[in-house]
């Protein structure tokens, strides 16, 4: 058994015998754990991501090509893992009601803003009456990119103007 | 580490029972579907046959046989336009697709049979 090829497990497992997925897991779970381990802050969420390692391999084992070797796929999905991992516990910070009663405070008119040309605000005040892009392109007839470079430029022009109120 | 080897590996055997039992099922059963409708279809054919006597055409296949190769081709063709077409392209289609589920399902014989093979192991030795 020990003298399988990680390209006759992986035939193995493609014909139905998944018990020799044991053999894959034994072989990489440690150098992936530690791996992980050096990565991660919260200790106790390696066991976690490690599964997740190996339930992926195993549900792309049908695609994947037994030519390669598996630790750098391995160590890909591990990556990946990683960086959703990291993705889901970026610092986020509840919207309070202080916040959002100083916002119906800080409210502006589009006209109030000398920045905005009479253009721009012709297309905020269609976008603010619920018109998409493409219909606001069609209206003014310019192309939807176009629309979409002049709406970017107004948001950057009012965000601006809201700072410096600030 | 053994304890998170056995976690993982229990894992699969709990994802791979799953998968195998919703395709053994879904398979089966898409197969039953078909045969069955495809037998419905075939009777409802058969009904409308017999309603406009089109086997009748058939009869003189008792005669002689000089009797049967001067008919044979006209009553054939008489029959077949007889048939109703329609229906009888529904049932073709569901034959088709009834081989072509049947031919899938043998060629991955070998490996649903590994799986339950391996499966049943799993779990007997994991509840004994």
């Amino acid at each position: 058994m020990a003298e399988l090829s990680d390209k006759d497990i992986i035939e193995k497992i493609r014909n139905g015998e998944i018990n020799y997925y044991s053999f894959i897991v034994k072989k990489y779970t440690t150098s992936i754990y530690r791996y992980i381990e050096r990565k991660l802050f919260k200790k106790d969420e390696v066991d976690d991501l490690v599964q997740n390692v190996f339930i992926s391999f195993y549900k792309a084992i049908e695609k994947f090509d037994e030519e390669r070797p598996i630790k750098p796929y391995l160590f890909q999905i591990v990556q990946n893992e990683l960086k959703m991992y990291f993705r889901s516990y970026k610092k986020s910070f509840p919207l309070d009601e202080g916040i959002t009663s100083d916002d119906k405070k800080e409210e502006f008119k589009i006209e109030d803003i000398k920045l905005l040309n009479i253009q721009e605000k012709e297309i905020f005040e269609h976008i603010g009456e619920g018109y998409n892009y493409e219909e606001i392109a069609k209206i003014f007839k310019k192309p939807i990119n176009t629309i979409k470079s002049i709406v970017r430029r107004g948001r950057i022009k009012i965000k601006l103007a809201c700072a410096s109120k600030k | 580490m053994k304890k998170l080897e056995d976690k993982i590996i229990n894992r699969i055997y709990k994802i791979e029972t799953r998968k195998t039992i919703e395709k053994i099922i879904s398979e089966a059963s898409l197969i039953i579907l078909i045969v069955l409708s495809s037998l419905f279809i075939f009777s409802v054919i058969v009904e409308i046959l017999n309603e406009q006597s089109s086997f009748d055409l058939f009869d003189f296949l008792r005669d002689d046989f000089e009797t049967i190769r001067s008919f044979f081709v006209n009553n054939l063709l008489l029959f077949v336009q007889e048939l109703p077409l329609p229906l009888i392209y529904v049932f073709f289609g569901l034959l088709l697709i009834l081989i072509w589920l049947v031919y899938i399902s043998f060629k991955n014989y070998n490996i649903v049979k590994n799986k339950l093979v391996s499966l049943y192991k799993f779990w007997v030795k994991k509840l004994w």
